[in-house]
């Protein structure tokens, strides 16, 4: 029973998401926004300061609230102020989805 | 402007390493998307098609045909057309005159853009712009198509009284273009006499990366109190006063013993006695290096493009398309905007113009609130360095791009830290443009 169910919502969601992918693929949330992090933290968030793709979302929103309380501000704690709530959880979302 | 045989005999009589990755960038054009390399990072999406021509492979130019490519999929035929075999960076460039760095250490190829990302290199000099039958001229007489033009072309210099030769440039080198130039100024310093004095001028802004004359006074003073005792660093600025991260600069020409003249204008300058003539008054020199006044690249200016001032391009910065010219972009320090003439921003203006562009092959509307960020380390001696930093957000009233907060920040203090961190940000930027 429950294979069956999970078979037809399987088939219900495909096309779906065959949908999602293709109007994705050129407009991915958050991706510009994160590309912003990408001269010091390399091209798609690995390769240059801590390596951002991959890491949890939560974890990603949980470190920048904290750098802005940080004062004097260092560098990042200055970036952490500089995008509303909004844009860093599609920040964060779009580098949890990369491959760590 | 260094001229091609001039660069070529640097090449030569340098022994600098035409790296491989810069020739190999334009002889493996024809092998584009068919190597497996591209194959890995340039995706095929369906109904994203569209021919991009790039002119110019700096910062902005580099990092926009290598996001189309990211971004866009192999619909998006991008061609780049750079004059030079390889870029040569201006940031850290500062450091060949204390001799921390050389030349050759700034140089960046092409091999990644053109066999990683599929991107069609080719090498040569834009003679004609046609926005209206949408195609370009090289001065081989090569035509190229487009559907889209970017224009990352940087800076050209205003003419300097005193300084209309080759010989006087010679003599006075800028050094804001890095290279010959960078060289043959670190080369002067490092043959100044004990007590001698060097003489460097800023020009009133906009000019390519604003805390740079200040950083360049710096970390001279600072090799030169350790190697040339008595020796001198008097800086002439035709602004009112310290155009950014004021607070290291004047802990800096303090700690230096700097000395620092705002408005002042140059009148012209007398490469025989070496001297500078200013509305304050005459000033001699063992050493001169004046930043002169500066306008967008030549392929701005000789199209008519110029429409800001005569000097630069303005555009919407939601797309970085000119705002008098359908279907040409102009990216980096040739367009006029809010934001600041500097590498680290012109790579995230190319990332917006290539999200726009991607979009509108995709017959879709460009982000209506894109974010973009400054973030630069600026040297105040060898081994200590400062930062300033500022996030820009679209404000829809003004049609500008805005600082959040504000202001742009600038570090608490200089610190051994933020000079390590200068490297490892140095080395990621460039990774992000040109790998």
């Amino acid at each position: 029973m429950n294979r069956t169910l999970g078979s037809l919502v399987a088939l219900a969601l495909a096309p779906a998401a065959a949908h999602a992918q293709t109007t994705s693929a050129v407009e991915v949330p958050g991706r510009l926004l994160a590309s912003n992090c990408f001269q010091c933290h390399g091209t798609n968030g690995s390769g240059g300061f801590e390596r951002l793709a991959g890491m949890s979302s939560s974890e990603i929103v949980k470190e920048i609230q904290e750098m802005r309380r940080e004062n004097p501000p260092e560098m990042m704690d200055v970036h952490a102020r500089g995008y509303t709530d909004a844009q860093i959880k599609l920040i964060a979302d779009y580098f949890a989805k990369l491959a760590r | 402007m260094i001229k091609r045989r001039d660069f070529i005999k640097l090449l030569s009589s340098a022994g600098v390493g035409m790296t491989a990755a810069g020739w190999s960038g334009f002889a493996a054009a024809d092998k584009r998307r068919t190597t497996s390399a591209a194959a890995a990072v340039v995706p095929t999406i369906a109904g994203v098609k569209g021919r991009v021509v790039v002119i110019g492979g700096g910062m902005g130019g580099a990092t926009v045909a290598k996001y189309l490519r990211m971004w866009g999929g192999t619909g998006v035929d991008v061609t780049l057309v750079e004059r030079e075999p390889v870029y040569t960076s201006n940031i850290m460039s500062n450091l060949v005159l204390n001799g921390q760095r050389t030349v050759q250490s700034l140089q960046y190829g092409y091999g990644n853009l053109a066999n990683k990302y599929g991107i069609r290199m080719m090498q040569g000099n834009v003679v004609a712009i046609d926005p209206v039958g949408r195609k370009i001229t090289l001065a081989d007489g090569t035509l190229l198509a487009y559907d889209k033009l970017v224009l990352s072309p940087g800076i050209d210099f205003e003419t300097v009284p005193g300084l209309e030769t080759a010989e006087a440039q010679a003599k006075v080198p800028h050094a804001w273009k890095a290279g010959q130039q960078t060289t043959a100024l670190r080369n002067m310093i490092a043959a100044m006499p004990n007590n001698g004095a060097f003489v460097m001028s800023i020009p009133a802004a906009p000019y390519r990366c604003p805390p740079g004359p200040y950083e360049r006074a710096c970390v001279v003073a600072d090799w030169l109190r350790r190697n040339k005792p008595g020796a001198r660093v008097i800086v002439l600025d035709a602004n009112p006063k310290i155009m950014a991260e004021p607070n290291a600069f004047l802990e800096g020409f303090a700690l230096h013993g700097i000395q620092y003249y705002t408005n002042a204008v140059i009148d012209h300058v007398d490469t025989g006695s070496m001297s500078v003539y200013t509305n304050l008054g005459r000033v001699d020199a063992n050493v001169i290096n004046v930043i002169p006044p500066q306008r967008a690249g030549a392929v701005i200016t000789d199209n008519g493009l110029a429409d800001v001032g005569g000097r630069w391009t303005g555009v919407n910065v939601l797309t970085y398309e000119a705002n008098h010219i359908a279907g040409v972009h102009v990216i980096g320090d040739a367009s006029a905007t809010t934001q600041p003439k500097a590498g680290h921003i012109a790579n995230q203006e190319a990332k917006v113009c290539a999200d726009a562009m991607v979009r509108a092959f995709a017959g879709k509307n460009p982000d209506p609130s894109p974010v973009t960020n400054s973030s630069c380390y600026s040297p105040i001696t060898a081994d200590t360095a400062s930062w300033l930093t500022a996030v820009f957000g679209f404000d829809a009233a003004t049609g500008t791009m805005k600082v959040v907060g504000g202001a742009a920040t600038e570090a608490a203090s200089r610190s051994k830290d933020n000079y390590e961190e200068m490297l490892k940000w140095f080395n990621t930027l460039m990774s992000d443009s040109f790998a």
